[in-house]
């Protein structure tokens, strides 16, 4: 085995034991505070939960659990909704953890992932696919690999960045120097692990080369040209500075012509003003 | 108040000591020898059994396990009393298939708390369906009872799939208990959101249901299962049938066939102005109900017409 192969398998092996990630403190507490409110629906919860991450594959994670038995069959949180109910809902929300200090990068992914679920859906429903919400789905968690280096190996994590600054290398391309795997595959364990549907695990893990994605290539290929879309746009923080370079196949895949790009491009600006309303007003709750 | 039978020689003997059982409500019979007492014991069951170890060496294990593998008797708790000895000896659990241990020189307090805790939990586990948790047939009865008793003006819902036959045989068992499955979870929240701690899911057993809301929750009640039925039914369905929009398969003749992809139907009775006062009339009317719904293609819902003439007909 070589250094990287050893190394690739001790984080897999780190994974196993990840039990919860961090989720930001300004959503926990929005969301603890609308569970106290007795008005406040399950859909309700459903519609603040959908724009975080963590809290989203947490949520995923429990629906998909053997405990209560659908493994590998929900991926939108609004089914999920429907299937655990109110009361799993609080539970969750009250045992998240929370970040001691919310940090600009943290903040920065988070808006990064709100942009890319809403790029994705809205490319998806161009397409005319099928479930565009479990496309959004799998925008907003694609960098959940970003999430699980950042909290579960620290040191790593610092080096990544120091390298991405050091030599303006991107940042998986730092990840497979520093850790041997990028985040798009650690990603994918984790979400594997979960027992989350293939349909959101093969875009996760593939979101950087969509090809690889098998029957759920188009999928990926939506989520990696939504990401490309909003680092475009710069809307949020990915990790560094550049937008990553596009796969010719996936675009084969999904292109269109010039005018249908002028369109997706007003629309994306219409959702991302909205988006913007809704981040700020996040971190105001976050200053308090 | 419940019915205890105690097989014991030296433990709880003495009528003192039995008599703070009696004052707690319950009925003791008091018998010495275990092989004798059997007999008894199945012809009219206690509800509770507390039995001394060593009364019937050699066939003891014998006894307790016919007694757990015996369908009527599996939920009746046993409660083994024990030397402390022993159990630094180390009993093989698995052969006691026992519910709990008491110790022979507990307190009588210990004891009642012991067999209070039993029948507690013999109640909260004994009669739910194993597949979704729910509670069963004999709480349903009991619910339904309950409400007619009252007099309260609730609607008592009848649920179950379409189709489901035909989708167990495509997908097997499995998937037809992730189907069952869904539609418990679907009502248990459906009927937490429109009716909280007034209203009840039972399971009767395969895909049927029954829940028991307030009148002006039923409607509600009946739309929502529907509707989150019908959107999460295709995660259960594979593409082709899906694509197909039917389940083709061969009926006993050979001949091919097509069902209609699995929905939801579900009958509601009302209980308004005492109208029913025992649980069979209204089974009855439900019976009736059912058939009407279940001639309608895809899910659908029927509230008995004869009182909710407020309200549309049902889609």
């Amino acid at each position: 085995m070589t250094v990287s192969e050893e190394r690739v398998q001790a984080i897999r092996h780190r994974l196993k034991e990840v039990q919860s990630l961090p989720t930001l403190p300004p959503i926990v507490s929005k969301l603890n505070r609308m569970v106290e409110d007795e008005e406040v629906t399950a859909e309700q919860l459903g519609r603040v939960i959908e724009k975080d991450q963590v809290l989203t594959s947490k949520l995923l994670k429990m629906v998909n659990s053997s405990f209560f038995g659908f493994p590998q069959r929900i991926s939108t949180v609004s089914n999920a909704i429907v299937l655990l109910g109110f009361n799993v809902i609080k539970t969750l929300i009250v045992t998240s953890s929370i970040f001691e200090v919310m940090q600009e990068s943290d903040v920065g992914l988070w808006e990064h992932s709100l942009g890319c679920a809403t790029a994705a859906g809205i490319l998806a429903r161009r397409r005319g696919v099928k479930n565009p919400e479990e496309i959004s789905t799998a925008g907003l968690i694609h960098d959940l690999g970003k999430i699980v280096v950042r909290s579960e190996l620290p040191e790593d994590y610092a080096r990544v960045q120091d390298l991405v600054a050091a030599r303006q290398v991107a940042m998986r391309e730092a990840e497979l120097e520093v850790l041997g795997v990028g985040h798009g595959e650690i990603g994918g364990w984790l979400a594997r692990q979960w027992n989350l549907p293939d349909r959101l695990v093969r875009p996760i893990e593939a979101h950087h080369h969509p090809e690889t994605a098998g029957e759920f290539r188009e999928l990926a290929a939506i989520v990696h040209f939504a990401d490309i879309l909003v680092r475009a746009v710069g809307f949020g923080f990915g990790g560094d500075p550049w937008v990553p370079p596009l796969d010719h196949e996936a675009w084969e895949r999904i292109k269109f012509g010039r005018s249908v790009a002028r369109e997706i491009l007003a629309e994306l600006d219409d959702k991302l003003l909205e988006l913007q309303d809704f981040t700020m007003e996040i971190q105001r709750i976050g200053e308090d | 108040m419940a019915r205890i039978a105690l097989v014991t020689r030296g433990f709880m003997a003495s009528l003192d000591e039995r008599l703070c059982l009696e004052s707690m409500g319950h009925k003791v019979a008091l018998h010495a020898d275990l092989a004798r007492a059997l007999d008894n014991i199945l012809n009219d069951p206690p509800d509770l059994l507390m039995l001394e170890k060593g009364l019937a060496e050699g066939v003891e294990l014998d006894i307790i396990r016919s007694l757990k593998e015996n369908l009527q008797l599996a939920f009746l708790p046993i409660l083994l009393v024990v030397e402390r000895m022993e159990l630094a000896v180390g009993l093989d659990w698995d052969a006691y298939a026992v519910d709990d241990i008491l110790s022979a020189k507990a307190t009588v307090e210990e004891v009642i708390a012991r067999v209070e805790l039993a029948l507690a939990r013999m109640r909260r586990v004994a009669d739910n369906n194993p597949l979704t948790k729910l509670p069963g047939n004999s709480s349903i009865l009991k619910t339904i009872q309950g409400v007619l008793d009252a007099g309260a003006p609730m609607a008592v819902g009848y649920v179950d799939i379409d189709n489901f036959k035909p989708y167990n045989d495509r997908y097997g068992f499995s998937r037809g208990d992730e189907v069952i499955r869904m539609l418990a979870r679907i009502l248990v929240n459906v009927v937490d959101e429109a009716a909280g701690e007034d209203g009840f899911v039972g399971h009767v057993g395969g895909d049927d249901f029954v829940f028991v809301v307030p009148l002006e929750a039923a409607e509600r009640v009946c739309r929502e299962t529907i509707r989150n039925f019908d959107r999460l039914i295709p995660l259960f369905l594979d593409e082709p049938d899906l694509e197909a929009g039917c389940f083709v398969a061969a009926d006993r003749r050979g001949n091919r066939c097509e069902f209609p992809l699995t929905s939801v139907s579900i009958a509601v009775v009302v209980n308004a102005d005492g109208r029913y006062s025992h649980y069979g009339e209204v089974a009855a009317v439900a019976a009736q109900l059912k058939k009407k719904v279940k001639a309608e293609t895809g899910s659908a819902y029927l509230v008995d017409r004869r009182v909710a003439d407020n309200g549309p007909p049902p889609a």
